[in-house]
């Protein structure tokens, strides 16, 4: 009975990523609260210093202190860990069926979800706090 | 050229068969024989492995049986496709060299045979009969036209074991049920006679049943007599996804008048 | 005695002879792959913002620069094609994989063309595939010149 659940949780963990992640595309292009909507802009075409553009510092950091995106990006993060951490758990248990290599299996993928989750989590919170919410 | 085939008319040309070869008595890893068989128009993939061991090669060894498409036994990998070897014709493949493997997927047994026993065995472990709570009815179970083409199209199935050859899954993960055991498990879950769903539940909702097909369709692609299981596989799918939120209840058709109280024809 | 014959993972790449969905199956599992190995380095990569602005934005010239030759676009690019294409066709199994959208059981008629892959499915791929190649487009032209179509 469990396996549906998860096959359910992968389906609809893939449908909020599609939502939140084109959320995350448009953010960087056309919601970026910048003038010029390039990805990078240098000071002068040989010269590579940045000094605006949707991916320069000040304009991340300022999308990164609010509360709403964070929140988003937070949660884009708990979908994608789950998603990304089942899917492998899946390939690799076709790779190596059995009852043992199962279970390894499945612990390798939980912890190191769990670490990529909670490095990304940290780098959210600590810039919501940063900026002060 | 000699006749090969008597009434098949003149010989067009000759083909070259690279079949994969492997003795069990030595132990040497398999090997490809090549051998040249003349083709006469109308003659099938079997006729040519016939013609190797009448003329060629008596030692060659292959399924066959009713050389019409109904056995299921001839089953074999023809140029790279899962085909029937009493199905296919020479001249249709358009090739002047014809290779020949067993089914993949499956032990070889020796030359172009294959082990089956897995696929005999996922076929059992999923129940492939009515299950109802009474043993032994008296009387036939009623079922309307409309009810029956709900899994008709699986019924057509004779067990070749194409379809676990083509199928992605089943290349690398042995503990799958494979296609065949899923459509034929859809198909008495479908069927208004059956009453089991619940005892084939665990089997098809564990780590290595329903969920692990990804619907690559190759089955229904290579499956000679069109059965699509992998449609017969979504619609599982649908079933018990469904059955996580709304208990699937299947309503079991009634037994009709008991035979023997029928004294007239009606 | 009996030998093995398992195809292993390796058949995937020969689909040649199966057919238009056996291919999907072998890039889906493809580009899931390639995501989940790029996301675990976004993670690492994106934590760089807590370390100030000069780290920050050497970080990002380098990502765009790598060695000195301007690849970055091209590997935006091509990391745009391979989540464009896991999404929409994962939008398309999400439906199809959970029994909607699909052909009832028919009669099979000689030549056995399975009608599980025609019908709406077929009509999905062409819907998606047209989606995907537009946004493709928008996305590679945003990419190397920041103009939005």
């Amino acid at each position: 009975m469990r396996e549906s659940k998860i096959m359910l949780l992968q389906y609809l963990t893939g449908l909020f990523i599609l939502v939140l992640g084109t959320f995350h595309m448009l953010l960087l292009s056309v919601l970026a609260p910048t003038s010029n909507k390039v990805l990078y802009q240098y000071s002068s075409p040989t010269n590579h210093t940045l000094i605006g553009g949707t991916l320069y510092y000040s304009t991340v950091t300022a999308i990164y202190h609010t509360l709403l995106w964070g929140s988003i990006f937070e949660l884009l993060l708990t979908f994608l860990v789950f998603h990304i951490f089942n899917g492998f758990r899946i390939i690799l248990s076709e790779q190596f069926p059995g009852a043992k290599a199962e279970k390894i299996i499945t612990y390798s993928m939980l912890i190191i979800g769990l670490i990529i989750f909670i490095w990304g989590s940290r780098t959210i919170v600590l810039m919501l706090l940063q900026g002060g919410i | 050229m000699e006749l090969v085939l008597k009434g098949f008319g003149e010989v067009v040309k000759t083909v070259t068969f690279r079949v994969r070869r492997y003795d069990p008595e030595k132990k040497e890893m398999p090997k490809y024989m090549e051998y040249k068989v003349p083709v006469q128009k109308g003659m099938t993939v079997l006729d040519g492995i016939l013609y190797i061991k009448e003329h060629l090669d008596p030692s060659l060894a292959a399924r066959y049986s009713c050389r019409m498409g109904i056995c299921g036994s001839c089953a074999m990998i023809i140029n790279g496709k899962e085909r029937l070897a009493c199905q296919t014709q020479i001249l249709e493949l358009n090739k002047d060299l014809i290779k020949v493997d067993p089914l993949g997927n499956y032990d070889t047994v020796k030359d172009l045979v294959p082990d089956l026993s897995k696929l005999f065995k996922n076929h059992e472990s999923v129940k492939p009969y009515i299950v109802r709570e009474e043993t032994e009815p008296y009387g036939e179970y009623l079922q309307l036209p409309e009810e029956r083409e709900k899994y008709a199209l699986f019924t057509e199935c004779i067990m070749c074991g194409a379809c676990l050859s083509a199928c992605p899954t089943m290349a690398t993960d042995d503990l799958y049920l494979g296609p065949q055991a899923l459509a034929q498990a859809y198909r008495y879950i479908a069927d208004s006679r059956d009453a089991g769903f619940n005892e084939r539940l665990n089997l098809l909702d564990s780590k290595h049943g329903v969920w692990r097909c990804h619907f690559a369709g190759a089955c229904s692609e290579v499956c000679p007599k069109g059965v699509d299981p992998a449609l017969a596989i979504q619609l599982l799918r649908g079933v018990l996804s469904k059955n996580i939120f709304i208990k699937y209840k299947q309503n079991p058709a009634k037994l009709g008048p008991e035979r023997a109280s029928i004294k007239e024809v009606l | 005695m009996a030998i093995e014959n398992k195809k292993g993972w390796i058949s995937w790449f020969n689909p040649i002879k199966y057919g238009f969905d056996r291919w999907l199956f072998a890039m889906h599992r493809f580009t899931g792959i390639v995501i989940g190995l790029y996301l675990m380095a976004h993670v690492f990569e994106t934590s760089n913002i807590l370390r100030g602005p000069l780290t920050w934005n050497n970080v990002m010239v380098f990502l765009d620069w790598p060695f000195g030759i301007h690849f970055g676009p091209y590997i935006l690019s091509a990391l745009l094609l391979v989540v464009v294409f896991h999404a929409l066709n994962g939008l398309r199994l999400t439906i199809v994989e959970n029994g909607l959208m699909l052909v009832k059981p028919y009669r099979p008629e000689y030549p056995y063309k399975p009608k599980s892959l025609a019908g709406w499915n077929f009509a999905l791929k062409i819907v998606l595939g047209i989606l995907m190649i537009v946004i493709s487009i928008f996305g590679i032209v945003y990419i190397f010149t920041g103009v939005i179509l």
